[in-house]
């Protein structure tokens, strides 16, 4: 029933719904719709290629230089995921594969673990070619395949490749009497050669750097012509109709071919430089987690959006660094949940009286929990970042920090459920609790293991987004016909 | 001759769990249309809470309640439990996505794999945990055919397994919310103005959904595998690899499916290569969907022009 | 030009189109009438390649075409309408028909990648051409509407763009599947005219199928009407219409005789 109305939205509830539109601007995603819009694309791509050059120039870090590199890589990843779900709207779960696969075949061919060592111009461009084949191979069985479907043989075929990949350490070829280990399996291929361009032998992150960004400056002005052309918009009528595709001539079969094609190669080609800057390889980096990374990157910027794809990348490959460090990922934390209130109390006076009873239901759990003698953790044993010493007089951390936080863990999601079917009267009281207990798990459990918790955060604004947003960041609004 | 009988048997035993997974797939895509990727994990939670139960009761070697009585609390706390996760699940994370986009609710489901996964690990740590059932059920129980010996473990499992399954048939058939929900996997709308409560009715599917997954869980941990947080993922996706050779949406499918995934990966595992299985396996299913695209039992889609 | 022989499509037990003969020659509009489920569509899911007929064949221009894969049928000339108007909702208006030139266009991943001059050159000519296709309906699909999405068109306008956009296909057999559904009067008034002249303009040869009389007689060179996937009168609108056989059809059996 509800499909069926959400076929008719035409020249009446368009206009009928312009103050919808209009309000929906005032919020806070409201000023993202209007930045999308308003900011000529080529005004915020050259913001952004300044910052990444004068990046390069001045930034010495050595830490800083690693973690720009991985997030070029990771740039390239979600652009190609961008291509083959945001453009032709295939769920590719075996993306990370091919990635993985570039990455391998980098290692195999420029280590002495094969003993092999092809120059950079040779193996770089075979391993992209060899992966846009490796993708072609893939997208023959998938070809008739849509949606799920396709999901779950991709994601078959990215586990079939992890335990490829493991298993061969001891291959028994016919006529040899001793096994050969030809990936390294579980411990990984360790001390890969480093690129060597034009007679330039790159010795840090600092100089893959600058190859990601020449890169990525080229396959972004490609991606976005290919876009706005011939085969971009037959990609987009793929997702949109493939029926009707089909019906004006568009050999869909072809288009998702290409697209897994396309997409194989980016990730091929991220795979080669991933390995040089790590100089080794390891298979637990191509696993799931990676894979949730990138789809989190491309949903949240906003699936077929090009600047969606970048900021997305941004916010996901830099997002678990300050997670690492407690003193920021707590600024984060705080700030967020303070954000958030704002955004969901609405107006100035409802923020306010929020702040003030979470203080006041600090205080009272402090005031009852040294009236009843309850044995506690001292503040200096958790109170180590700034903003943790700032909290240690008014939060109480329990002795028994473990069981106390998955407790409250347990009580904090329960409430947020809750909260997200209650009525409005008893919300306005829950949110003060709910911000009170987030800020008692977050110190006494979440702070200490940050990819526990990174994994966590993503998994919770994937859910989030799709309810509240699910076009992302900076998509278009989309209508579907189910 | 006895080693493929025992081949056999490991792999229906195998392929009884498969099964039980593969049907919560099958049902909550036949009523809803979508992939609950988050199956695999409600999956783990069912072995977590079975764990749980066992400790409680005392743990493996000193129970303090008869054997028999420790394993029917652990499964059917375990399925009661994760069946109101189920509910819960579906409640937060697919209703308010019901009528928006195709792809919502499978990244939303992505979401709350990743929710749970990192739930439990926070809460019950990385460790991994064993039931530990040869300290309670004894491997010498047992019996054999000629040389084809059947554990006790494997025997319960077995049962169980198949009985869930002819209890899941019957009230499929039988039951007004087992007709209500075939009504609904046929037609939805039609379903919904004929006066079908359709929340109702998907409240049941996740929760029979989930609580097979349960019990596919406490076999998974009675048959000594590890119980640990990502144990959800790899059957998670052979389940629904089962639901898709199968046929999706098919329930007596999701059950051949199942079946027949745990044999081939006995029988792969038995005389080809140990480390290649999932291989073999990701070979049928290719197979499968290129023979049959609608699964071995499923019925050829009309395309609605 | 276009040929039914003995066409049959059963859906298990159901026989949704039985043995059907019919021709239309070039240039003609033939309108398909009958109750729902007569057919009708399935018919032109038939001739599009959504089904492969359980028996018979279709023809155009003499070679068989039952069976082949729809992108393939398009290419050979023959491009349609939908009944449920399935456009490509979340692309712009030009977009929709722009996409649509794909077949008889050349640039590919590579050349639109690096913006070759040809690449540019065909999207030029491409947008040029949409543009003109849009034109046809007067000013109801242009200016400002182009950049809009699809979705946002009212209903009769995406009607229109589904005409667009198949005629973006340079066919020679157009099928349009209830073209004046949903449509007030003055709407359908156009839409009649609108057909009469993608006859004459475009050089077309049209089946329709349409359940407004008015639109059926204002348009129709022959009339064929199906009950239960057969043909149970051919002819010109009158007689087709005064059909004992096709009355019943619509209105039940022994109306014919009370009336």
């Amino acid at each position: 029933m509800s499909e069926q109305q959400g076929l008719g939205i035409g020249t009446d509830e368009w206009v009928a719904q312009h103050e919808k539109r209009l309000a929906r601007r005032s919020g806070l995603l409201g000023i993202l719709d209007l930045l999308n819009q308003k900011v000529s694309p080529a005004i915020r791509y050259g913001i952004l290629g300044v910052a990444a050059i004068a990046f390069g120039l001045f930034v010495d870090d050595f830490y800083l230089q690693r973690i720009a590199a991985n997030l070029g890589v990771f740039l390239i990843l979600t652009l190609g995921l961008n291509v083959v779900m945001g453009f032709a709207g295939l769920l590719d779960l075996g993306f990370v594969a091919f990635f993985g696969f570039g990455a391998y075949a980098y290692a195999l061919t420029s280590s002495g673990h094969l003993n092999q060592h092809w120059p950079t111009y040779l193996s770089v461009p075979a391993i992209v070619i060899v992966t846009a084949f490796l993708g072609y191979l893939v997208s023959l069985p998938s070809r008739r395949l849509f949606g799920d479907y396709l999901a779950i043989v991709t994601l078959f075929f990215g586990q079939v490749f992890i335990q490829l990949i493991i298993s061969s350490d001891s291959i028994t070829f016919p006529g040899n009497e001793e096994s050969t280990d030809i990936t390294g399996g579980s411990n990984g291929i360790p001390g890969l050669d480093p690129f060597v361009l034009f007679g330039y032998k790159f010795k840090g992150a600092a100089d893959y750097y600058w190859l990601l960004l020449v890169i990525l400056v080229f396959l972004i002005i490609a991606i976005i012509r290919v876009d706005r052309t011939r085969v971009g918009r037959a990609w987009k009528t793929v997702r949109e109709d493939s029926l009707a595709s089909q019906a004006m001539g568009i050999k869909v079969n072809n288009l998702k071919m290409l697209a897994f094609i396309v997409g194989a190669a980016i990730a091929g080609l991220a795979g080669t430089i991933f390995a040089g800057i790590q100089n080794s390889v390891f298979i637990n980096g191509f696993d799931m987690p990676l894979l949730t990374l990138i789809y989190a990157a491309v949903i949240l910027g906003g699936s077929g959006s090009i600047p969606g794809s970048i900021l997305g990348a941004f916010v996901m490959s830099v997002l678990p660094e300050i997670l690492r460090v407690q003193n920021y990922s707590e600024i984060l934390f705080l700030s967020v949940l303070i954000l958030t209130i704002a955004v969901l109390g609405k107006s100035w006076k409802k923020f306010a009286f929020n702040i003030a009873l979470v203080v006041l239901i600090g205080f009272l759990v402090k005031v009852i929990v040294s009236a009843l003698n309850i044995a506690t953790t001292p503040a200096a044993t958790w109170a180590i970042a700034p903003v943790s010493k700032a909290l240690q007089h008014w939060l109480v951390i329990p002795q028994s920090r473990l069981l106390w936080g998955n407790i409250g863990f347990v009580l904090l999601i329960s409430l947020i459920a809750y909260y997200s079917i209650a009525k409005e009267k008893i919300k306005f009281y829950l949110l003060p609790l709910i911000t009170y207990v987030a800020i008692f798990v977050w110190e006494d459990r979440l702070v200490i293991e940050p990819n526990t918790t990174r994994q966590l955060i993503i998994g919770m604004l994937l859910v989030v987004l799709m309810i509240v947003r699910p076009q992302g960041f900076l998509g278009k609004t989309r209508v579907e016909v189910l | 001759m006895s080693y493929l009988g025992q081949q056999l048997v490991n792999g229906l035993t195998l392929g009884g769990v498969y099964a039980l997974i593969a049907l919560g797939y099958s049902l909550v895509y036949g009523v809803l249309q979508i992939l609950n990727f988050a199956h695999g994990d409600v999956y783990m939670v069912g072995a977590f809470l079975g764990y749980f139960v066992e400790l409680a009761l005392g743990g493996p070697t000193k129970s303090i309640v008869p054997v028999p009585i420790m394993l029917f609390l652990m499964f059917a706390i375990s399925m009661i439990g994760t069946g109101l996760l189920g509910i819960v699940i579906e409640r937060f994370a697919y209703r308010p996505l019901r009528g928006s986009s195709r792809i919502a609710p499978l990244i939303s489901a992505l979401g709350v794999s990743i929710l749970l996964q990192n739930a439990a690990q926070l809460i019950f740590s990385a460790n991994i945990r064993s039931y530990d059932t040869s300290s309670f059920i004894p491997s010498t129980l047992g019996f054999s055919i000629g040389d084809v010996t059947i554990d006790s473990v494997r025997i319960t499992v077995l049962i169980l397994a198949f009985a869930l399954m002819f209890a899941l048939s019957r009230w499929v058939n039988k039951t007004q919310v087992g007709r209500a929900m075939r009504a609904i996997a046929i037609d939805r709308d039609a379903a919904v103005m004929m006066g079908i409560d359709i929340d109702k009715v998907i409240r049941w599917t996740f929760f029979v959904g989930a609580a097979l997954a349960a019990a596919a869980g406490v076999m998974n941990g009675l048959l000594l595998r590890g119980v640990s947080s990502g144990m959800g993922f790899v059957p998670g996706l052979k389940g629904f690899t089962a639901a898709v050779i199968g046929g999706i949406g098919s329930i007596p499918g999701a059950m051949a499916g199942g079946l027949l995934l745990g044999v081939v990966e006995s029988l792969t595992q038995g005389y080809l290569s140990t480390n290649f299985s999932d291989f073999y396996t990701f070979i049928l299913l290719i197979a499968v969907m290129l023979l049959r695209p609608n699964g071995l039992f499923g019925k050829k889609a009309i395309v609605k022009a | 030009m276009l040929e039914f022989k003995k066409v049959t499509m059963q859906f298990g037990a159901l026989k949704s189109v039985s043995e059907l003969d019919i021709t239309v020659n070039k240039g003609e509009i033939v309108s398909v009438i009958g109750p729902n489920g007569a057919g009708k569509t399935t018919l032109f899911n038939v001739v599009t390649g959504i089904y492969t007929p359980t028996e018979g064949d279709v023809l155009l221009e003499g070679k068989s075409i039952a069976g082949k894969d729809p992108a393939i049928i398009n290419r050979l000339g023959i491009a349609r309408t939908f009944q449920n108007v399935r456009l490509f909702l979340n692309m712009s208006v030009i977009e929709n028909v722009m996409a649509a030139t794909y077949a008889q266009t050349k640039s590919n991943i590579f050349s639109s990648a690096l913006g070759l001059p040809s690449s540019r050159r065909e999207e030029r000519e491409v947008r040029a051409r949409a543009e003109e296709l849009l034109s046809f309906f007067g000013t109801r699909l242009t200016g400002y509407r182009w950049e809009q999405p699809a979705y946002s068109l009212s209903y009769a306008n995406r009607r229109r763009l589904e005409i667009a956009r198949a005629l973006a296909t340079n066919p020679k057999v157009l099928l349009l599947d209830e073209p004046a559904a949903g449509m007030n009067p003055k709407e359908t008034q156009e839409i009649t005219e609108v057909i009469e002249r993608l006859r004459t303009e475009k050089d077309l040869t049209i089946l329709v199928i349409e359940h407004d009389m008015h639109v059926v007689e204002g348009i129709s060179d022959r009339v064929i009407a199906l009950d239960h996937g057969v043909k149970i009168a051919e002819g010109d609108f009158d007689s087709v219409a005064t059909h004992p056989d096709v009355v019943e059809a619509y209105l039940g059996k022994g109306s014919a005789d009370r009336k």
